[in-house]
């Protein structure tokens, strides 16, 4: 235990590395393709040990270390670059544990999906396992620069994945995505810069610190408060740069176009890990980063932010509905649920952030199905083209059956996944009009006018997000029903059903996208409760 | 005129420890004049004098390595022996080594019996006037060393003697050389004019002199700037920056690697040395203003050059020519370090006394050698094989030549400024140096976060041609010189990046001990 304590996590980010190392001397195809898979099983299997090594039996809820009890814990912490006081840290949390484990099963069933790769197998795999090992990285980084280093190192690897194995246009949408994510990382990187200066200066200590949890610690914020150049100029500003970071990443309108081009020329595993992994960094550096580390901004911005998530929420899900091509519909439908997790989070309630948390591990699970579904199809068809399908549900039953689970965990059905974080959200963005919330006190303070209107906005941007639901079910049904039903079509008739490799990519995101949806208090139990509440305790 | 008279009357011989520090600069006379002296013993000398030329530079790298270093003035004053000379010369040997062997790896096989001992005697030569360059503390001396680095380079530009373009590029490099020269010439003798001394530091120095009689700051400031007309020709600071694509294109791919990086270092450093001296002395008296005003317009020639240099290159399809704009953007880049340098003086020292802005620019120059060097190394084995410099030829590379490909990704992301490489070390710590101080230097800091942004896209126009679009000529021949000396830097650069540490305290004694 003490072995697993200090270096599981660590263990976790670099075996991934090691095993693309493998990929590369492996001889055949055979060969490469099982020890990727092997590689990515025994990275699952070792992050369920998490589960175990957790300590969640604490009370404790403090967003701080405090050994084993606080809310981070299995922290290891080298020294890196001293002269800067960069350090190697790691650490877990109830905000990354779910999404590492989210990340490693993703990658196992991304890893099957990618069986049939068969141009340039080595070079896939191994740009496949890097890809893995920099998103672990990156939830698993509780040092700011290390965090930085391993969302760029996300980059490189996910650009060659759509650049080399993508469809006609994949030259510009891997340009495209690499072009977009860095300006936004350019951004973070003032930030980042910026922190620690003003850190330095403003707490008086001999250096900065790039430490995300102290940063975010009371100690070190009453101090940054206390200067008003920092706190009424500065953090603002600072606070704005890395949301844009975390927003392009998310991806939130206006800053999404990337995504349809990333998505419609990715092949299916990497739209798989594109939208379940790549995209809820974004969401997770909003929670880690730009929330704790400027929490006054963040509360001054919130109708900024609610609207850019309403906004998501609303567009995507009516440019999803004006989608020809199955693919890119489903790439906008992420816009739109991502949209709900930039919502939940700008209104600062403990319903609002657990149902944004919840969001981002069901959108993961959902999309990865969706883009599976899709890429099922599309490998029969060689088209997307959501009008000239119908009828398969006959031809391909089976396909159906799993399809119409992920389609409607996507949309929302009570029972499963997408519900309980639209719902939850909702019930956030409604709770911030109750007193005793925090943006709530904030406007009592400032007077009766002021929460009047506060009031009235909070109404209106819930009330509009609520119609997201319908028109998220809307296009949903409509594609069941252009997909699935209708008559056969003579053209689709020879088309086998899925093959037992397929089958064993999507039911387990089916099973989870079941179990999530009864029993979501699990979930809520076990991983988000105590983090949300140590989180709350920020603002 | 009192310095020259008294070096000519009285007879003068240097001590050992004054010799020492210049161990490096006595081994590259004596290798000139072997290699000059070669072709009367040997017939067939392309190859002799490359070895020649390489033992060189290894001996005097060695030399700068085991020599001991006498921090201060040498020679009366002419010149100066201090950590940030002997950092410099360690590189510039070691990078005009790798020149050699990328000579080696390429042109080796062009070149007509018979001219290698003019090559390497003119590339020797640039290198020992860049060495001199980086150590120079008198006016006269100055000029004799930018002027040694840049004939020789002149010739140099113009070697492919059959090649139409490169007689152009020697001619215009020659002609907005000279015409740079004798700006600069003039600044200079208006220094000497209004202090009486060719001193730049030391009892009788200009800064010095500045500092006891106050000095007239506007005159100042305008000798100071036709100065940085001479130097900025030589860093192809915008807008003196015309010549480099064509003279890089026209050049031969070497040549073109060596002046990216040793002339512009080189100067980079002459420039550091002159800013300092003047900035002391500025900042001692009243000088504030003229002070901010040479800070602030080295600052702006800095952001426009990267900017320059970075949408330039956006277009460009000739690879050298692609590189000639990046080491533009990348020269801006420093430029804005030196203007912090202007700005703050000496006043950045930590504790330890190293002069931080100068760490950040030693820290830049020693990740770009490695950067370009392999870049150019890369681009010059695909020419020896491909004939071309197309980077539209470049297609398939990955699967043609997979190794080269592969460092080559290091190379442009590097030169983006991404991690896990060192460029991104190198940028961020002089990002970090400007941001420190606060107030409009975060401008500086947005124009090269933005420049960043734009770099990324010419930059992956490379790495795209090479690995995302197909290609089904045959694979290439890489030979092992290339690919060795391309790997290498890859493996530095990456080492630099993991190992920022060490990198850090090594440039920090660099940029501290006996610096003045």
């Amino acid at each position: 235990m003490e072995f697993l304590d200090k270096y599981l996590l660590s263990i976790l980010i670099f075996l991934p590395l090691v095993g693309a190392a493998l990929t590369l001397v492996g001889k055949d195809r055979n060969q490469v393709r099982w020890t990727a898979l092997i590689t990515t099983l025994v990275t699952f299997v070792l992050s369920l040990l998490l589960l175990a090594t957790y300590n969640w039996s604490s009370t404790n809820a403090n967003y701080d270390y405090a050994s084993n009890h606080g809310v981070v814990q299995m922290v290891t912490r080298l020294n890196w670059i001293p002269a800067f006081n960069i350090q190697y840290l790691v650490g877990i949390d109830g905000l990354s544990l779910p999404l590492v484990l989210l990340s490693t099963f993703v990658c196992v069933l991304a890893c099957l999906a990618s069986w049939n790769i068969d141009k340039m197998t080595k070079g896939y795999f191994a740009l496949f396992l890097m890809l893995e090992s920099g998103i672990l990285g990156v939830f698993l980084s509780l040092d700011f620069f290390l965090f930085y280093v391993f969302f760029e190192l996300s980059l490189l690897p996910m650009y060659f994945l759509i650049g080399i194995w993508g469809g006609p246009r994949k030259e510009y949408a891997a340009i495209k995505f690499f072009l977009y994510t860095l300006v936004g990382s350019v951004g973070l990187l003032i930030v980042l810069i910026g922190t620690w200066l003003y850190t330095k200066q403003i707490t008086g200590l001999p250096t900065g610190s790039f430490d995300l949890i102290y940063l975010a610690s009371a100690g070190v914020q009453g101090k940054l408060a206390s200067n008003p150049y920092f706190f009424n100029t500065v953090a603002p500003i600072f606070f704005l740069l890395a949301m844009l970071g975390f927003l392009i990443k998310v991806p939130a309108v206006p800053f999404h176009t990337w995504l349809p081009d990333a998505h419609v020329e990715a092949p299916t595993p990497i739209s798989m890990i594109l939208a379940a992994l790549l995209l809820k960094m974004g969401g997770y550096g909003i929670f880690r980063i730009a929330y704790p580390l400027f929490p006054e901004a963040a509360k001054h911005f919130w109708l900024l932010i609610a609207i850019i998530g309403v906004v998501s929420i609303i567009y995507g899900a009516l440019c999803a509905m004006a989608q020809t091509d199955f693919k890119k519909l489903v790439a906008y439908s992420s816009v739109s649920h991502m949209g709900y997790v930039v919502l939940g989070a700008a209104m600062l309630t403990t319903a609002g952030f657990n149902g944004a948390l919840f969001m981002m591990i069901s959108h993961g699970i959902t999309s990865a199905m969706m883009f599976f579904i899709v890429g099922v199809v599309y490998e029969r068809a060689h088209h997307r083209d959501l009008n000239r399908f119908g009828g398969l549900a006959t031809t391909m039953p089976v396909y159906t059956g799993l399809s119409t689970v992920g389609m409607f965990a996507n949309l929302g059905l009570p029972g499963l996944c997408g519900f309980i974080g639209e719902l939850m959200v909702l019930l956030g963005s409604f709770a911030a009009a109750k007193p005793g919330t925090i943006l709530y006190e904030r406007f009592a303070a400032m007077g009766p006018a002021s929460l009047q209107g506060y009031l009235t906005s909070v109404y209106t941007l819930a009330v509009i997000a609520c119609f997201g639901v319908v028109l998220t079910a809307a296009y949903m049904l409509w594609t069941i029903q252009r997909v699935y039903f209708g008559p056969e079509k003579p053209e689709y008739k020879s088309f086998p059903d899925m093959t037992a490799r397929e089958i064993t990519v999507l039911t387990p995101l089916a099973i989870m996208a079941v179990l999530l949806g009864v029993l979501p208090s699990v979930f809520f139990f076990m991983f988000t409760d105590r983090t949300v509440e140590a989180l709350s305790k920020l603002f | 005129m009192l310095g020259i008279t008294l070096a000519v009357g009285l007879p003068y011989i240097p001590s050992m420890t004054q010799l020492q520090p210049f161990a490096a600069e006595l081994c590259l006379i004596v290798g000139i004049v072997a290699i000059l002296l070669l072709p009367f013993f040997a017939r067939k000398t392309n190859v002799g004098t490359g070895a020649v030329a390489l033992i060189t530079l290894g001996v005097a790298l060695l030399a700068v390595l085991f020599c001991k270093v006498q921090p201060g003035e040498q020679f009366r004053g002419l010149l100066l022996s201090d950590s940030v000379a002997t950092f410099w010369k360690m590189l510039l040997l070691a990078f005009t080594a790798g020149i050699v062997v990328m000579w080696f790896a390429t042109t080796r096989l062009k070149m007509h019996e018979g001219d290698a001992p003019e090559f390497f005697t003119l590339l020797l030569t640039a290198t020992l006037g860049m060495c001199l360059m980086a150590s120079t503390a008198n006016l006269l001396m100055l000029i004799i060393a930018v002027e040694m680095a840049s004939l020789p380079s002149y010739v140099l530009a113009g070697f492919r003697k059959t090649h139409r373009l490169g007689a152009e590029a020697s001619l215009k490099y020659v002609l907005f050389g000279a015409a740079t020269s004798a700006v600069m010439v003039y600044g200079l003798s208006l220094l000497y004019g209004m202090f009486g001394t060719l001193q730049m530091d030391g009892p009788a120095g200009i800064a010095a002199t500045i500092a006891r009689q106050g000095g007239p700051a506007p005159l100042l400031l305008f000798s100071m700037m036709a100065v940085i007309v001479g130097i900025g020709f030589k860093i192809s600071a915008v807008p003196l920056h015309f010549w480099c694509p064509d003279v890089f294109e026209g050049a031969s791919i070497e040549v073109s690697a060596f002046l990216s990086v040793a002339s512009k270092g080189a100067a980079i450093l002459l420039l550091v040395r002159l800013c300092m001296i003047v900035a002391a002395a500025m900042g001692f008296r009243d000088g504030q203003v003229a002070l901010s005003l040479l800070a602030v317009t080295l600052g702006v020639i800095g952001a426009i050059t990267a900017t320059v240099g970075n949408t330039a290159a956006f277009t460009q399809n000739n690879i050298k020519r692609l590189l000639a704009w990046s080491s533009i953007a990348h020269a801006g880049y420093m430029l804005c370090g030196v203007s912090l340098l202007v700005a703050k003086g000496s006043d950045i020292v930590t504790p330890a006394g190293v002069n931080l802005p100068v760490q950040a620019l030693l820290i830049y120059l020693a990740v770009y050698l490695f950067m370009n060097l392999g870049a150019f190394t890369v681009a010059a084995v695909i020419y020896r094989e491909t004939g071309s410099e197309d980077i539209r030829e470049y297609a398939g590379m990955s699967r043609r030549a997979p190794l080269l490909a592969l460092t080559m990704i290091v190379f442009m992301f590097s030169l983006v400024g991404l991690p896990p490489f060192a460029g991104f070390s190198a940028k961020l710590n002089l990002m970090w140096r400007l941001a420190e101080n606060g107030s409009w230097w975060w401008l500086l800091v947005g124009v090269i976060a933005a420049n960043t942004v734009f770099s990324l896209y010419y930059y992956s126009r490379v790495v795209k041609a090479m690995f995302l679009t197909p290609s089904d000529k045959p694979a290439i021949q890489t030979g092992f010189a290339g690919t060795g000396l391309a790997l290498i830097c890859a493996v530095m650069l990456l080492a630099m990046f993991f190992g920022f540490s060490p990198f850090n305290e090594m440039t920090g004694i660099a940029a501290s001990m006996g610096l003045r």
